[in-house]
């Protein structure tokens, strides 16, 4: 894996950093960021509550992945330049024991075959000559078989047509070598928009409370997730349609929180839809300005 | 001497000394006096060369404190962390195969460097080997099948930034290999001395005091 540049880390940081002074809220001015290893504590805001309120419904969104479970193929490149390194560390290492004992137990065979042969010379032999040794553990190889990288309905999916694909994305299990991320179709104004799964956040819960309670409301509470940091790491910002634009509020922020999964998968037949997807099928769901918020953030290496 | 030759030679040793004040007047600590020194630089005669201690040099290095031999393992004080900053956490990375091992603590202690973390220290923990017995397939004997080796690396970190906290753990997660347990924790006093081997003859002599 490629060691990541530090430009591509300090954008999501610089996201961090200069978004949250953005906000019309506040309140995030006095927010602190307690941390620790152990259960991490939120402090609650201390002031109370604004009475003014701004024109900006706030939302809080959580962003869960699923990490990679194997790594990545190697390209044509990477598999040669391993396939020498491995052939000239071959060529340059001394032998092992084992290799010691097979070259000596062939010397003896073939001393054996002479005419001149003593056998009261001959050191004691073992047993078990090394040879079979080897073919014991060659079998035992034979006989292990490695779980498969690509899982089963990925391989169902091979075999049949290429339309079939969009109906598996909800499984779990898909692409081992990348990361998920949890898609959930919401029913906003008109039309149904895929989007991170958010819910408005409410007076007197810090934002990351509001990310916790949208990751159990809109999955049934099945799935358990570790999120990482107090502060959100992504924020998108609309303006509703003029027509639904009121004086009160004029449009909506949304606050994303990074979360790893633990365990726990939604039930497929849930109603709206939900999908896993990986970074490069994003785009066939995100519209292209939600995406590039979501994109500034996502880490894809 | 006559008194003559002494004149010529006061007169020549005092242009000397003007230069050669003004070689000296760099040098600090001059335990000779230099105006007492005229009569016994009449008698060696280099030192009266314009071009004496042309090559000295050592007096503009900077002092040099003598090298300590043994350096003992001091208890320092561990910091704990405030709001903003963790304090000292242990990056460990345990696994079998020594070498995928080596290579991610190594990337880590580079990306540590990149992203300006301070790394305290960065050593290995002692292996730890397990046998895997196996029971014969004909027999109650239990046979020795294989011994797997445990190798653990800890980089120790400390200073890391809440904010750039959860950049760096979904990196290390990222290019975490397959076959490598990966554990970051705060670094404790009983962390510290886990380090050291026991000492029987000290304990005795110590029980034998008390």
């Amino acid at each position: 894996m490629a060691v990541p540049v530090s430009r591509a880390l300090l954008r999501p940081l610089r996201g961090i950093v200069t978004q949250i002074p953005r906000s019309g809220v506040t309140r995030s001015g006095c927010r602190q960021l307690s941390v620790g290893l152990r259960v991490p504590a939120i402090q609650k805001p201390e002031e109370a509550v604004l009475e003014s309120r701004s024109p900006w419904r706030l939302l809080g969104a959580v962003f869960v992945q699923r990490p990679a479970v194997i790594s990545r193929d190697r390209s044509p490149i990477e598999k040669d330049f391993a396939e020498l390194l491995q052939q000239t560390e071959l060529e340059r290492s001394l032998l092992a024991d084992h290799e010691l004992r097979l070259l000596e137990d062939a010397e003896r065979v073939s001393r054996k075959q002479e005419e001149d042969y003593d056998s009261d010379e001959d050191s004691g032999q073992d047993i078990v000559t090394a040879q079979d040794l080897e073919d014991t553990w060659d079998q035992k190889l034979r006989q292990f078989k490695p779980a498969p990288r690509v899982t089963g309905s990925i391989q169902k999916q091979l075999l049949n047509s290429e339309a079939d694909k969009k109906a598996d994305r909800t499984c779990l299990e898909r692409c081992l070598a990348d990361s998920l991320v949890l898609l959930v179709k919401e029913k906003i104004g008109s039309g149904d928009v895929w989007l991170l799964p958010q819910v408005q956040w409410e007076n007197g819960e810090t934002l990351r409370e509001t990310a916790e309670r949208a990751l159990t409301t809109l999955t049934g509470n099945s799935i358990k997730a570790t999120f990482l940091g107090n502060a959100p790491c992504g924020v998108y910002k609309y303006k509703f349609p003029k027509d639904v634009r009121t004086e009160s509020c004029v449009g909506a922020k949304v606050f994303f929180f990074k979360a790893l999964l633990d365990s726990g998968d939604l039930a497929p037949n849930k109603k709206g839809g939900h999908v896993w997807v990986s970074k490069t099928e994003l785009q066939d769901y995100l519209n292209p300005r939600y995406l590039e918020q979501v994109s500034r953030f996502m880490v894809d290496l | 001497m006559t008194p003559l030759l002494t004149k010529a030679l006061f007169v020549r040793n005092e242009k000397v000394l003007q230069q050669a004040v003004s070689v000296f007047r760099l040098a600090v600590s001059n335990p000779r006096p230099v105006i007492g020194c005229v009569l016994q630089s009449s008698e060696r005669q280099y030192r009266s060369m314009p071009t004496h201690g042309i090559g000295r040099y050592k007096y503009l290095l900077p002092k040099e404190v003598p090298k300590k031999k043994k350096e003992k393992l001091q208890v320092k004080a561990i910091k704990t962390g405030t709001d903003m900053e963790y304090g000292v956490l242990n990056v460990q990375v345990s696994g079998h195969d020594m070498t995928i091992v080596e290579h991610y603590s190594q990337y880590v202690h580079n990306l540590c460097n990149r992203l300006k973390i301070k790394v305290d220290e960065s050593y290995a923990l002692p292996t730890k080997c397990t046998e895997v017995m196996l029971l014969q397939e004909q027999g109650t004997k239990m046979f020795a099948d294989a011994v797997l080796s445990t190798h653990g690396r800890i980089v120790q970190l400390s200073g890391l930034s809440s904010t750039l906290a959860p950049i760096f753990l979904e990196v290390l997660l990222r290019n975490q290999p397959e076959g490598v347990q990966l554990s970051i924790k705060e670094h404790t006093e009983a962390d510290f001395y886990a380090r050291f081997k026991a000492r029987p003859e000290l304990e005795e002599l110590i029980a034998q005091i008390n």
